[in-house]
């Protein structure tokens, strides 16, 4: 089912922060059923960017088009109507809530409406959480408990879970692996090729080389804010871990002409 | 899975384990309501009359002005804020209301004057906390001298005599059965509504998760597309109109304009929160825990005014509460504050 038009594509993205320019200029694909690694040492501008698809930050500059079609992202909100969902890096869970009440976090079964007051549906958020938790085969007993009772390997789970609940199109994951065991590692990364298997299009943001070479089909390095490599993820992964190393550090640079500008 | 759990377990040695902390939430629960009991019980030993139905719908009624306002500021301290201006608004509200009762208003539209009054003086600490962006103890700091200011101003500091029918919603009773049954007052009616609509609103509502969601962790509200600054605004008016409510209560009980009335109210109102489990983190508090908190301090003070003690003496118990039930908070989030 290959489909030309990209399900993301962000144009020329800047983004300052004060004196700091954290992305000057950086455009990025994203195909449909694609799961794209995205790499590159601290403060290199992942996260702003990702969080600028997400609706967290409003860019400078730059252009957004989901499906082909200019969006205007001004606020989370926003990017969820478009089907865009982030996992955030801390997990953005509120730890004095319940499992189900973070699964459906701003967006409540509704029971009832009595003028500007909504009732919950508690019942029904609890039953499809279950459901949830089960079909991505996440081990926690409980609906009920509250987040803070849970491990860090749960607590991930609960955010990836909650991110594809509701049948997103594009799964941002930001460092999905960090502060997890190598065994919790392991089913996040299972649940990103069963997301991949679905349909689902993912961005990954990751440190873990090792984990963007075994889930990711493409993946961009951004360095000082620039875009310094878009290729597919081939080859051995000594090799590759070499070639991205390369990139990250400076050493390599695809794209140098943006740079000199 | 298995395997999984055993190993995220050692990531997170210094947790308690689930069942623990559940369980420890349930004492915690447990023991404010048994205090409550054992409180009851000592002075009906140690206070001749204390356990009479008499001396019980007394203190229901000297409990609830606190325990409304308490409930108030409670949803501030939900959202991580706090509310110190409502003994303030408290004493604004009656004050507007009695003189919209003298200036000619009709008596009923009087006492929703006063209650507008409440609402608008939290619409105002929560537009400054929200647009201004004043950290919620600066800006219901500054309320309180303003809102007691125009009250004294207005009234020049004396308490202004109120038309007779003012007085009637703070001194019928109802259900009246002579003198062993003298009746249910208004303010305890109004007391119960109030706690009963509250408890069902953040347990049933949208706004009412959202409350807690804002104080759990305000950046994941905000990025779970929770309209942060409305939720805590709701909050902050609703602290607002509580005191307002409460401010008619009082001035219709005394029949008069008090621009001196309630100072210092707020801190009870604070501290019934505080008994009752509330965590001033924000996220963390129940209506129920908050009604029991402040009857923890009524049955405190009722208690030990009947059996004779000093009456200075009762500050100094109610002090040493608040700092039990908050090291007891601290305990409960050691881990969060590690």
């Amino acid at each position: 089912m290959a489909d030309a038009t990209p399900i993301v594509e962000m144009r020329n993205i800047k983004k300052s922060f004060g004196a700091v320019q954290a992305l000057r200029g950086v455009d990025l694909v994203l195909h449909h059923h694609e799961v794209l690694g995205l790499v590159g040492d601290n403060a290199a501008g992942k996260s702003t960017l990702m969080k600028v698809l997400s609706g967290a930050y409003i860019p400078d500059e730059g252009e957004i088009f989901i499906e082909g079609k200019k969006a205007h992202i001004t606020e989370p909100m926003d990017a969820r109507q478009l089907g865009i969902e982030m996992v955030y890096q801390d997990f953005a869970l509120a730890k004095d809530l319940d499992v189900a009440a973070n699964v459906f976090l701003g967006r409540e079964a509704v029971r009832a409406q009595l003028g500007p007051i909504r009732l919950m549906d508690k019942r029904r958020m609890e039953q499809e959480t279950r459901r949830l938790l089960d079909r991505l085969k996440i081990d926690i007993s409980s609906v009920s408990l509250k987040v803070e009772s849970l491990s860090g390997g749960q607590r991930q789970s609960v955010a990836i879970g909650r991110a594809t609940a509701f049948n997103a199109k594009v799964t941002i994951m930001d460092e999905p692996t960090a502060a997890l065991s190598v065994a919790a590692i392991g089913k996040v990364l299972d649940l990103v090729r069963e997301l991949k298997a679905q349909g689902c299009s993912i961005i990954v943001i990751s440190h873990r080389l090792e984990d963007i070479y075994q889930v990711s089909d493409r993946m961009i390095v951004l360095r000082h804010g620039h875009k310094v490599c878009d290729c597919p993820v081939a080859g051995d992964i000594h090799e590759f871990r070499e070639r991205v190393v390369a990139y990250i550090v400076g050493a390599r640079d695809d794209f140098s002409k943006q740079i000199i500008d | 899975m298995s395997e999984m759990t055993k190993v995220d377990t050692k990531e997170h040695v210094t947790d308690l384990p689930a069942g623990l902390g559940r369980l420890g939430r349930a004492i915690d629960r447990f023991a404010a309501l048994t205090a409550v009991i054992i409180l009851f019980v000592f002075f009906s030993f140690a206070a001749n009359n204390f356990f009479t139905v008499r001396s019980v719908l007394s203190l229901a009624l000297q409990t609830s002005t606190v325990t409304i306002m308490g409930i108030g500021v409670t949803f501030t301290i939900l959202t991580g804020g706090i509310d110190l201006s409502i003994g303030s608004i408290v004493a604004l509200s009656g004050t507007i209301a009695v003189n919209a009762a003298l200036f000619g208003v009709p008596i009923w539209l009087s006492w929703i004057v006063g209650v507008i009054v409440g609402v608008v003086c939290g619409l105002a600490n929560g537009l400054m906390i929200t647009r201004m962006r004043l950290p919620p103890f600066v800006a219901t700091l500054g309320t309180q001298f303003v809102a007691r200011g125009v009250a004294l101003t207005i009234t020049n500091a004396y308490a202004q005599p109120a038309p007779e029918a003012f007085g009637s919603l703070g001194n019928e009773n109802l259900l009246a059965m002579g003198p062993q049954f003298p009746g249910i007052s208004w303010a305890v009616l109004i007391m119960i509504a109030v706690a009963l609509f509250c408890h069902f609103f953040l347990n049933e509502t949208l706004m009412g998760r959202y409350t807690y969601a804002v104080g759990s962790n305000e950046e994941a509200a905000r990025l779970a597309g929770i309209r942060v600054n409305q939720v805590k605004l709701v909050s902050y008016v609703i602290s607002g109109m509580l005191s307002g409510i409460v401010g008619v209560i009082l001035a219709s009980r005394m029949v008069t304009s008090q621009p001196n009335s309630a100072i210092g109210y707020e801190m009870n109102a604070i501290a019934s929160a505080v008994i009752g489990g509330a965590s001033l983190m924000g996220g963390v508090g129940t209506v129920g825990g908050t009604v029991i908190g402040s009857f923890v301090i009524g049955i405190l003070t009722v208690g030990m005014t009947m059996a004779g003690a000093n009456y200075f003496m009762q500050t100094v118990v109610i002090g040493l509460v608040v700092i039990g039930a908050v090291y007891v908070d601290r305990l409960r989030y050691r881990k969060s504050l590690a």
